[in-house]
């Protein structure tokens, strides 16, 4: 097996080093990077708690490999908060209670500022389609709806 | 963990079908690795080696030309294929039947071709495509082919694919005027799954005659189209019973088997509801 040298940025940072094509994106970020936010559950592309954003986009990184993400760019949800300070969709997850165990919460979290970010002002369907690749198995949807529509409408 | 293997990034075709016929059997193709990375990590598939697609150009062309159809690449994703308008607009059959498929964060990657080499029998895409006439462009070292979609299956899981081989473009003609399709499908919950049965319809009119094609997925062991059903609207008669006469076709020439998702008896039963639902969908409107 034939390491590679990757480059790519994460979280603002731009990293280089060598991996072996059998790992996946999912293995880079928790365990070559330490980066636990983002979790590991199915790895099989059911729940969806693996999800980051690649290029922007927002994918389920137990589905890609390490090799194919040389010259992208990976947002996880350890780089969604500014310089120790939260985002309001973050805050609104506190205030929503959006979450009980909290493992799903980084998922939602990425495909929540994803999700704001292409469409400012989602309509309720608009915001459970997008949920819809994501697995809660403790509190519910429906806080979580509210905190994502809390944001998109005290932002406009 | 997945197998060991080695990975590949070929910049070119040429030297993707030149990686393909050396390594033949012993490689697989990556493009949105929605279900290639589950079957390795199911060690249903131990590949030595991995073979990108998506850093070549050429194959994430998705175009239409009036009069002559739609060409899909290999790498182009149910997301561009949702996002695409002329889509949305004359091949509604098909936007439907990938609207159905997984979630958005998987439509990102999951790729049409993909969806169509992987040859489920579940496969949502491939109902869609089969009422719409598709053409599979199969390419390799030597040369290249054009084949109906519908003699590219060859049973679960299995295609006509040489190990040399690959899709490189789906075919999809221009649909006849004025038609109109749907895909209807029945699943265990709301979202994100695979279909206990789906049905893809494509009804116009031909000399003023309503003429009708009809496929099913999840009711045989590959993706099916039942062209005895779609000849009930050959013949004379009523409309309604042209509809009765096809539902009646088209449940004895599937096969359902039992699984997880449901028994064979219900996927009858279905099949018949269905496929009569989406009937008189289709004449009501054409
Ligand atoms: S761990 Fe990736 S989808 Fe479940
Ligand atoms: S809060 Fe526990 S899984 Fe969602």
């Amino acid at each position: 097996m034939e390491r590679k040298k990757i480059t790519f940025k994460i979280n603002g940072e731009e990293k280089t080093l060598e991996v072996e094509p059998n790992k996946t994106l999912l293995w880079l970020i928790r365990e070559e990077l330490k980066l636990k936010g983002t979790k590991r559950a199915c790895e099989r592309g059911d729940c969806g708690l693996c999800t980051v954003l690649l290029n922007g986009e927002p994918v389920k990184s137990c589905l890609v490999l390490a090799v194919e993400v040389d010259g992208s760019e990976i947002i996880t949800v350890e780089g969604l908060a500014r310089n120790g300070e939260l985002t309001p969709l973050q805050r609104a997850f506190i205030e929503h209670g959006a979450l009980q165990c909290g493992f799903c919460t980084p998922a939602f979290l990425i495909v929540g500022h994803w999700l704001i970010n292409r469409n400012p002002r989602p309509s309720r369907e608009e915001v459970i389609e997008a949920l819809n690749g994501v697995l809660c198995r403790c509190t519910g949807y429906r806080s979580i709806i509210d905190a994502i529509l809390s944001v998109t409408k005290t932002e406009k | 963990m997945l197998p060991k293997l080695d990975y590949s990034s070929p910049r070119t075709l040429g030297e993707l079908l030149e990686l393909l016929d050396r390594y033949k059997d012993q490689a697989k193709i990556l493009a949105g690795g929605t279900d290639l990375i589950v079957s390795l990590r199911e060690k249903l598939e131990k590949p030595k080696y991995i073979i990108d697609i998506k850093k070549i150009p050429e194959l994430g062309k998705l175009e239409y030309r009036e009069g002559e159809g739609l060409t899909i690449g290999a790498t182009v994703t149910f997301k561009n294929i949702l996002e695409n308008p002329v889509i949305k607009d004359r091949y509604s059959v098909l936007w439907e039947a990938v609207k159905t498929i997984g979630d958005m964060v998987l439509r990102n990657r999951a790729t049409l071709v993909g969806n169509i080499c992987t040859a489920s029998p579940a496969g949502d895409s491939s109902p869609a495509l089969l009422v719409l006439n598709a053409r599979v462009k199969i390419v390799s070292k030597e040369g290249s082919r054009e084949i109906p979609l519908e003699n590219f299956f060859t049973g679960v899981k299995k295609t006509v694919l040489k190990p040399w081989e690959m899709v490189k473009e789906v075919l999809v003609p221009e649909p006849p005027k004025k038609s109109f399709g749907r895909y209807l499908k029945m699943m265990r919950v709301r979202s994100e799954d695979l279909s206990v049965v789906g049905v893809a319809g494509l009804g116009y009119r031909e000399g003023g005659e309503i003429k009708i094609r009809l496929a099913f997925s999840s009711v045989a062991p590959t993706p099916l189209r039942v062209k005895e059903a779609e000849e009930a609207f050959a013949k004379p008669g009523p409309i309604e019973e042209k509809i009765e006469r096809a539902v009646q076709v088209a449940v004895e020439k599937v096969s359902p088997i039992s699984d997880v998702r449901g028994s064979a008896e219900y996927r009858l039963n279905l099949v018949r509801v269905l496929t009569r639902r989406l009937l008189k969908q289709l004449v009501e409107v054409v």
